[in-house]
């Protein structure tokens, strides 16, 4: 079913707004067991030629189709705005965010996304409400994981009919390895492997230019690149004194990659809480030193990938 | 949080899934108050409240053995009241036990739906039971308390006015379609499995009288059937609906005999013949009531015996209606067999010896049949014999006892002692039991017959004319036959019985009440294969039968799904604005007769500058106004209902003069 949907919707572009050949809709177990029940109501009121019972039994048939009308309606028009995997440590909860539209006044609640067959879960939109919804996940392993399908699915209003739709939109999880270990960071002695430090002790040390961030000090930009119509440069300098620090993989002593992988990462959390420059080698790679969250997250996130293979999900 | 703080303010707070689930159980319960015996409604009562409470309060509940134990203790309770488990009240009581016992265990929300699920059983077991008009307000409330409680599981978070009206809105939707289902979706003639729900007998006549009996039905205010009359009504006086026939007698009981086997005599019409349609209610008893004397058999399901019972070949346990054709005077055109006139002289040895004596007696100074048939009748117009409903108890010569010592009785004992004085004298007699009258409701165009009609008389064999109708109690209470018991016997009934009767608007009322009931029972209980083809010949289709019926429901089902998708393309109106806005809207369309309209964009503090620009004069009025506005709207307190009031006095004393006043130097 997932494969023969896949070749029919193929990938998806967001925004996507769920129209109607998009849309699944089937009972659910309750469903299943209310059709059965309105059923041998029907063999019964027939039976005893019971005008009264033969009514009941059509107005809980009708019930139901109106209650798959609602259903359907209830995810028709819905608007799936982006959709985002932050990344996080090994063995702590991790999440999908799918960043919900409903463009019309009409209510919307009870809507659920879900991986696979993992626990819902779920949000209600009020009208004309744009609401993340938080997909919360299990507690992973380190590595790359590969999202190649969400399901966004509801049952309300009465849980007999369960309409659903599946998103295919590339979307990768990272997942670091959870900080561990506690042997000292490296100091200046990981120094030598590093780009030439410039200038002299006691001056701030010429780094290079990086491009603009929100909060860099404007005395810090490059005006005059800026007025050659270039991008808004940053000059960046290195504090005079402040240490420069390169983790090295394979300098560690622990035999155990994982353990190797977890020093590392605490090392990294580390040294970017304390404001300082770091780089990392790992066997065949290497990052140059650097600061801020991106690249701490570039850093986490080779650690996170090291020796492994995307995980595609669901397998 | 918004969401919690908008439900409360409200006012209404979601209830627990386990306790919608127990209180659509609970309504299914109720409808069965009065046929389940009242222990296992208090049973059912008793878990729900246990269940609830340990919820609440967390007690103990039972493990698994106890519950087991109590599911086997209840269906043998039911087993060894009901001696089934199959009829339709031993079923109701042990799904009823059943479900309420599952409430102790219900943890998950598919024991809910399960719970749910017996409530919709429930309620089916209510229309197969009684399809009364009156009870239908309480079954659509059952529906719909069943419904409200499956969104209420499937969404938590649902305040109970919420999934009501959900629940409401559906059914609503759904009603036309189950209207069109119910009219087109073809019925079967006849029934797949025997009907297991003849428990007992409800109400009516039986096939054994024992003087006495007749008393107990006529406390019963219940129709029994209605009529509707082809030609002109009959007088009263002519209203004898047969029933059972009694043949044999022990002293003390009259039976119904065995004689599939004898023929039955023809007859002569001699007067008018009379068409009608009855509407028999269910009585779960095998026979059907026609005007003394049927014609002919009304059904092929239905034998009109030799001594002209219409007799059905399975109890009446749904509302059925047939139409009858009777001649009201007849001439026997047979001579009574042997076997016939052995049956009907018969009387057991050695009972009622002063019967007997009297009987020699009388026929001794009449003369002849003729003239002791008459001459019996006199004798009990005579002898100071009073009409009463609660007789002495007779012993075991009853007839004796009536005719020596109390000399007060009812038509059955009148007529029981009518037949025997004559099969005494050696007149082929026997006790004929039914209705007699009835009710004209002028407002439905019917005769209603009820069991307190009930009646019983004599037929004698008079050579050369047949089979005769005697009615001894015509001789002692000749009003019986042009009033209803009720004048005769005011004591029969309840006082607030006697005050609906007494009083001519309120029994018109309940003629108006019954007149909507006879619609109620001939088009919506005893709509059938029949009227569905009816229905279609006079939609126009020529010769209807099942394939017309087929496209039609398909039509239907159309019809109805391009409705819902038409339906489903609209968007639920905007809400009504609330008091507050509807202040700001007049503040703005007062302040557009001065300045410039409130472009869409403006808010309510850019729309006072607008205003101020234009009308400088004003700035400090509107601008405190809107600033208001903009506080009560958009505050962290919101708008009191006192708050919005005020605002809207304020926007309507606020002085807006045409014209800026001249600046002043």
């Amino acid at each position: 079913m997932a494969v023969w949907v896949r070749a029919r919707q193929g990938e998806d572009a967001l925004p996507v707004r769920l129209e109607r050949r998009r849309l699944y809709i089937l009972p659910t177990r309750g469903g299943v067991a209310f059709g059965a029940l309105v059923f041998a109501m029907l063999i019964a009121g027939l039976n005893y030629a019971n005008s009264l019972a033969l009514f009941l039994t059509f107005l809980l048939a009708a019930f139901a189709l109106v209650a798959m009308q609602l259903c359907h309606r209830n995810l028709l028009g819905l608007t799936v705005h982006s959709l985002a995997a932050p990344a996080v440590f090994a063995q702590r909860p991790a999440s999908v965010m799918v960043s919900l539209e409903n463009p019309q006044a009409l209510p919307r609640p009870q809507l659920g996304a879900a991986l696979d067959t993992l626990t819902e879960s779920r949000i209600d939109l009020t009208a004309h409400e744009r609401r993340t919804l938080v997909l919360a996940l299990p507690p992973l392993a380190r590595g790359l994981y590969r999202i190649g399908r969400l399901r966004l699915a509801g049952t309300h209003p009465f849980g007999l009919f369960r309409a659903w739709t599946w998103l295919h939109h590339p979307l990768e999880l990272i997942v670091y390895p959870a900080p561990a270990g506690s042997l000292p960071m490296p100091g200046a002695s990981g120094r030598q492997p590093g780009p030439h430090p410039r200038g002299g002790a006691g001056v701030d040390e010429w780094l290079g230019l990086r491009p603009f961030r929100d909060g860099d000090s404007p005395r810090q930009v490059d005006w005059k690149a800026y007025a050659r119509e270039a991008p808004l440069l940053v000059k960046e300098y290195q504090p005079a004194g402040s240490d420069l620090r390169l983790f090295d993989f394979s300098q560690l002593p622990m035999k155990d990659t994982e353990a190797r992988l977890a020093q590392l990462a605490r090392w990294i959390v580390d040294a970017e809480a304390q404001g300082e420059r770091y780089g990392l080698m790992l066997p065949g790679e290497q990052i140059a030193p650097d600061r801020g969250p991106e690249h701490r997250h570039r850093c986490l996130a080779r650690l996170a990938q090291f020796g492994g293979t995307p995980v595609p999900w669901p397998r | 949080m918004a969401a919690v703080k908008s439900r409360s303010a409200s006012g209404a707070l979601p209830l627990p899934p386990l306790a919608w689930a127990c209180a659509a159980f609970g309504g299914g319960v109720l409808l069965h108050l009065e046929r389940v015996p009242p222990w296992a409604s208090l049973a059912c009562a008793a878990l729900i409240a246990w269940r609830l409470r340990a919820a609440q309060r967390g007690l103990w509940l039972p493990g698994a053995l106890i519950r087991t134990l109590l599911a086997l203790a209840m269906a043998v309770v039911v087993l060894a009241r009901f001696h089934t488990l199959n009829g339709l009240t031993a079923g109701t009581t042990l799904l009823l036990l059943m479900a309420a016992l599952k409430l102790l265990e219900t943890r998950t929300t598919r024991d809910e739906l399960v719970l749910i699920g017996a409530g919709f059983c429930l309620l089916l077991a209510a229309c197969l039971d009684r399809e009364e008009l009156a009870r239908t307000p309480l079954y659509a409330l059952e529906a719909w308390l069943c419904c409200a409680a499956l969104a209420a599981v499937a969404t938590p978070t649902l305040g109970v006015r919420a999934a009501l009206g959900l629940a409401g809105r559906t059914l609503a939707l759904a009603a036309p379609l189950a209207l069109l289902l119910f009219l087109f979706f073809p019925r079967l003639p006849g029934s797949f499995w025997a009907i297991p729900r003849g428990d007992t007998a409800l109400t009516g006549l039986s096939d054994t009288m024992s003087p006495g009996k007749i008393a107990q039905l006529v406390a019963d205010y219940e129709p029994a059937f209605r009529v509707q009359f082809d030609g002109p009504r009959p007088s009263g006086e002519a209203l004898y609906w047969r029933g059972p026939v009694l043949h044999e007698f022990d002293g003390e009981t009259w039976r119904r005999a065995e004689g599939s086997y004898k023929l039955r005599a023809r007859v002569a019409n001699t007067g008018a013949e009379v068409r009608y349609r009855v509407a028999l209610e269910p009585t779960r008893r095998h026979y059907w009531f026609a005007l003394d004397l049927p014609a002919q058999s009304p059904s092929p399901r239905v034998a009109l015996t030799y001594d002209y019972q219409l007799i059905a070949s399975e109890p009446v346990t749904e509302p059925v209606s047939y139409e009858a054709l009777s001649y009201p005077s007849t001439r026997t055109l047979d001579p009574l067999s042997t076997a016939g006139r052995r049956e009907d002289t018969h009387l057991p040895a050695g009972t009622n010896p002063r019967t007997r004596q009297l009987a020699k007696e009388l026929y001794a100074r009449a003369g002849g049949d003729a003239a002791y048939v008459s001459a019996v009748l006199g004798y009990l117009r005579e002898g100071g014999f009073a009409y009463s409903l609660e007789p002495e108890p007779l012993g075991h010569d009853s007839i004796d006892e009536l005719l020596f010592r109390t000399r007060t009785g009812f038509c059955g004992h009148y007529a029981s002692a009518y037949a025997t004085l004559m099969r005494a004298a050696g007149i082929p007699a026997h006790v004929v039991t039914g209705y007699l009258g009835g009710e004209w409701n002028p407002i439905g165009g019917f005769l209603i017959v009820r069991q307190s009609d009930a009646h019983a008389w004599a037929e004698v064999w008079l050579e050369g004319r047949g089979w005769v109708r005697v009615d001894p109690t015509a001789v002692i209470a000749p009003e019986r036959l042009r009033r209803g018991i009720l004048d005769l016997l005011p004591g029969a009934f309840s006082a607030s019985e006697r005050l609906l009767h007494g009083s001519a608007w309120l029994s018109g009322l309940l003629q108006r009440w019954e007149a909507v009931n006879a619609w109620w029972s001939d088009h919506v209980v005893r709509f059938d294969y029949g009227s569905q083809l009816d229905l279609l010949s006079r939609l126009g289709v020529r010769s209807p039968d099942a394939r017309h019926l087929g496209w039609a429901f398909t039509a239907a089902l159309l019809l109805w799904l391009a409705f819902m998708a038409w339906q489903a393309g609209r968007l639920p109106r905007p809400r009504p604005p609330d008091m507050l806005a509807r202040a700001y809207l007049l503040l703005c369309r007062r302040l557009a007769r001065i300045a410039p309209p409130r472009a869409p964009y403006q808010g309510p503090l850019e729309y006072a500058e607008t205003v101020a620009a234009h009308r400088p004069d004003l700035r400090a009025p509107v601008a405190a106004l809107c600033e208001r506005y903009a506080q009560l709207r958009y505050g962290p307190a919101g708008a009191s209902r006192a708050q919005a009031a005020a605002f809207a006095r304020a926007v309507r004393r606020l002085h807006l003069p045409r014209r800026a006043p001249p600046r002043a130097a």
